[in-house]
């Protein structure tokens, strides 16, 4: 059973998310969610609609073969690092965990 | 006239024959995009551009993209050049390789020219939603009326003949639709016949690289220089190349052409049907038989939910990577969980942490059966009834857009109930991986409008021969924005 759409659960969603959303927003959001779930029930009443096989991709595309194997360069340290903003000793910087 | 207000094909001939010379070109397409005022531009490519037209050494009788200047929605990755999707989060970001697409053409001696604007991340329609707001449609000097998203930028600097062509990506319909509202050629070949490396993923399963040109033997030529297998990209069609340019004749004799009537139904614009008709009278004419025939309505109104789901579902998850720490903007904080935060509530406009929401919600355990999986099945469903039709049809033609382009208005980019199919039925070819090409077929009051032709998978030479045909017929071949 889906769980009832409420601001609390929205706001849970974006904080796990790892992101604010105005209270606007949230307002905003549940009125599109209200229209999307009525979207969503009436495609649950198509025929059969739970007899089909989800699809994730256009079509089937079966690859049998391996890639070449040949050596590539990776990036170098300097390059992996290059679009971070904080760093030190050649590794990417982060507030203290423990 | 300046040699760049031609096609592709046109331009090449003149280079070729020393009329005008690469630098000519794009010195005046650099002219030009600094004074446009459309915000198309995430970045002019100066620099990079006479560098690289420099470089060039003679004329190439046999390769039409020698010296031809072009632009690259900003996200496509590009070796040394920030690339931000139009997103806050990804402000200063410097790709550290070029996408396939971009290495091509840069192969092919094409000169970029700049980094185009996009609704932010590529997810909306309008072309208001990007970090540098709205992109203007070049036909309306007015600035009232949008050019259409998500590839917006690129189309209006094909359309303000600031180059022959500008490359995009189409996930629902983002190059087909402004397509229509700019009076361009707009396709998207086949799923996996381009490789999609260095593109920023938005839903994968219905991302396709697509692009703008003025004529269709030009989005031919564009075909066959983009196309082929590449190792980066595991979803790239390994199949057999196949050179487009040589073989469009025009011929549309004996095709077999469905309208869907349901779409026609939900069209609001009476002039734009009635020329439509006109385009099928003359396909009739040159011996195409057309037919209007019945698609399932239940099918044709779960486009939209369905396109909304699976997007946003796949979106959240694509996105995750984007935290302020390896690349972007960063912010001091005590915590990551702090940083990544700030980052991303910061880095996010509002509309894209709507869309994050609704995807992440649809993909909750307790959610999917009844929305992601939901949404999945009925994307069979409509695919399984699209191959039905097919099965009897060589080609899908409808109207591209309901009306000529729209006004910016606060509605743009909200879910809304009250959509139209003929406002997204191109979704279809995304659903489905179709060839599928928009075309101009009219003018109203200064605004152009167009029409989709859309094949079988793989049968890119059918669809753009009909193309052919009915630019042929119309005469409606390298629109511009008249300039001042």
């Amino acid at each position: 059973m889906m769980k009832k759409v409420t601001k609390a659960i929205l706001q849970d969603a974006a904080s796990r998310l790892m992101f604010s959303l105005s209270d606007d927003q949230l307002d905003l959001l549940l009125i599109e969610f209200d229209i999307l779930i009525q979207q969503m029930e009436l495609i649950g009443h198509l025929e059969n609609v739970d007899q089909v096989e989800p699809m994730t991709f256009p079509f089937e595309v079966s690859v049998d073969m391996m890639r070449s194997d040949e050596p590539s360069e990776p990036l170098t340290q300097s390059e992996a690092l290059a679009n971070a903003s904080s760093k030190v000793a050649g590794q990417i910087k982060l507030p203290k965990v423990v | 006239m300046h040699y760049l207000d031609l096609t592709i094909l046109e331009i090449h001939d003149a280079l070729v024959a020393k009329k005008v010379t690469p630098k000519e070109l794009v010195l005046e397409a650099l002219k030009r995009a600094k004074a446009n005022d459309d915000q198309a531009f995430e970045m002019i490519t100066e620099d990079v551009a006479l560098a690289q037209v420099e470089a060039l050494g003679e004329p190439e009788v046999d390769n039409p993209f020698w010296g031809i200047p072009f632009v690259l929605k900003d996200n496509f990755s590009t070796q040394g050049l920030e690339t931000t999707a139009s997103s806050d989060i990804l402000n200063g970001y410097i790709p550290l390789f070029d996408a396939t697409v971009y290495h091509k053409l840069k192969q092919a001696k094409a000169i970029l020219i700049g980094k185009t604007t996009l609704d932010e991340l590529a997810m909306g329609g309008s072309g208001t939603t990007g970090h540098k707001g709205n992109t203007y449609n070049p036909f309306d000097p007015l600035h009232e009326r949008q050019v259409g998203g998500s590839s917006s930028g690129s189309a209006a600097s094909v359309a303000a003949g600031i180059v022959p062509l500008g490359l995009g990506s189409d996930t629902g319909d983002s190059v087909r639709k402004p397509a229509s509202y700019a009076g361009l050629v707009g396709f998207k070949p086949t799923w996996g016949l381009i490789s999609r490396y260095g593109l920023f993923p938005f839903a994968p399963s219905l991302d396709h690289v697509a692009f703008f040109t003025r004529s269709v033997l030009d989005a031919a030529l564009t075909h066959d220089v983009l196309q082929g297998h590449d190792s980066h990209d595991a979803t790239s069609y390994p199949g057999k190349k196949e050179s487009l340019f040589p073989q469009l004749k025009g011929d549309v004799k004996g095709l077999k052409i469905a309208i869907i009537k349901e779409v026609m139904d939900s069209m609001i614009d009476a002039e734009i049907k009635e020329q439509f008709y006109v385009t099928v009278s003359k396909l009739k004419n040159l011996g195409a038989m057309v037919e209007e025939v019945s698609f399932p309505l239940p099918l044709l109104k779960a486009i939209y939910p369905t396109y909304i789901t699976i997007s946003c579902c796949e979106a959240t998850s694509n996105n995750a990577n984007l935290d302020g720490i390896k690349f972007g903007p960063g912010f001091p904080s005590k915590t990551y969980i702090e940083a990544m935060t700030q980052a991303r509530s910061q880095g996010f406009s509002e509309l894209i942490k709507r869309r994050f929401v609704i995807g992440s919600f649809a993909l909750l355990k307790e959610n999917q059966d009844v929305l992601f999986i939901r949404a999945q099945k009925a994307r069979r469903m409509i695919v399984n009834a699209l191959n039905k039709l097919y099965d009897n049809f060589d080609i899908i033609y409808l109207p591209a857009s309901p009306s000529t382009a729209p006004k910016f208005n606060d509605a743009a980019d909200k879910l809304s109930s009250t959509y139209l199919i003929a406002d997204s039925h191109l979704a279809l070819g995304n659903f489905a991986g179709l060839p599928s090409i928009t075309l101009p077929i009219g003018m109203k009051q200064g605004l152009p409008y167009g029409a989709n032709v859309m094949g079988r998978a793989f049968e890119e030479k059918t669809t753009l021969n009909v193309a052919l045909a009915i630019e042929s017929m119309m005469g409606l071949k390298n629109l511009k924005a008249p300039r001042d």
